[in-house]
């Protein structure tokens, strides 16, 4: 099989995507977001509870897409929830530079390791997109924006 | 009317003080005329009338014949839209994997398909799908060429199975 693909598809993005961790609603959220892409209809819905030190308590999403989105979506409520706002952004910098084959700096060894699953979008640049949605759709909530759109 | 665009042939003469614009329809189409697409069309024009039209459809419809065949063996595929004398188009979604991941699966053994909503949003809505696959067969497609689709959506079921 084509290495880039086995490198896309890998079990932990397939695992993310088949399990999504934080998958559903959240009573109580201070920010909400609704991420669309209409070039393939994908959506997502990211709530967050964010506290009065700037710290996401929570996070939960919801959406239909491809697996791509759907495991993008899964890792990154997975690795921000308890985290600053600071923070989160700064970790969304460095996915947005991952996936699109660029340099990716000031992240810490662990953070870059586990985002590291998706570095093989940057092979497909049509799927690109499809990683980043439920970031965008994070970044809006937390900017206190009602949507996102990615094409 | 004014032009809406400047550019090449759609002048007629400038000066320091005033410009004139040429004629329509040269005002209205300013820069280099598709020089290159035109005889690219008069060329693909040639070959298709070229063609015996009942032959093209008959090898076309042999086609989506054969493939509706053998994916209806796939119990994991549904077929939508099956209605006779549809054009050589088959749209399908499978269970548990997307179509654009399937697209990209797809693409990688050299089968190319459209994946999405087609510009189609509330036909997507009537069957109750987000997006389907769609191939579609042409006169220059073959059976072995199915074959090879078959095996690519084995292949995929495989990977993201």
């Amino acid at each position: 099989m084509d290495d880039s693909l086995r490198e896309l598809y890998q079990d932990v993005i397939l695992d993310h995507s088949k399990h999504p961790r934080h998958f559903g609603k959240l009573e109580g959220a201070t920010a909400t977001a609704q991420g669309h892409n209409p070039l393939c209809g994908d959506r997502v819905t990211i709530q967050l509870i964010v506290d009065k030190d700037d710290r996401i308590a929570d996070i939960k999403f919801e959406g239909k897409g491809c697996a791509i989105s759907q495991a993008s979506a899964s890792l990154m409520t997975d690795m921000v929830v308890g985290r600053t706002v600071a923070e989160a952004e700064k970790l969304m910098g460095g996915f947005l530079n991952l996936v699109k084959g660029e340099e990716v700096e000031g992240l810490d060894e662990d953070d870059r390791e586990r985002l590291d699953v998706m570095a093989g979008v940057s092979a497909f640049p049509m799927r690109v997109k499809c990683a980043t949605l439920a970031w965008h759709t994070m970044k809006s909530a937390l900017e206190g924006g009602p949507a996102a759109i990615t094409e | 009317m004014r032009p809406f665009n400047g550019g090449g042939e759609m002048i007629r003469e400038v000066t320091r003080d005033i410009v004139t614009y040429a004629d329509p329809p040269a005002r209205f189409e300013a820069g280099t005329p598709p020089i290159i697409e035109s005889i690219g069309l008069a060329a693909a024009i040639d070959y298709l009338s070229a063609l015996d039209r009942d032959a093209v459809k008959a090898h076309e419809h042999d086609l989506l014949t054969y493939a509706r065949e053998r994916v209806r063996q796939l119990n994991w595929l549904r077929v939508i839209g099956d209605a006779p004398g549809k054009a050589s188009i088959l749209s399908f979604e499978a269970d548990g994997m997307h179509a654009h991941d399937l697209a990209t699966i797809l693409d990688r053994e050299g089968v190319a398909v459209r994946a999405g909503h087609h510009c189609a949003q509330p036909l997507m809505e009537r069957f109750g799908v987000t997006s389907t696959t769609r191939a579609s067969f042409a006169l220059y497609n073959t059976r072995t060429e199915v074959d090879v689709f078959i095996e690519a959506l084995a292949k995929a079921r495989k990977i993201l199975g």
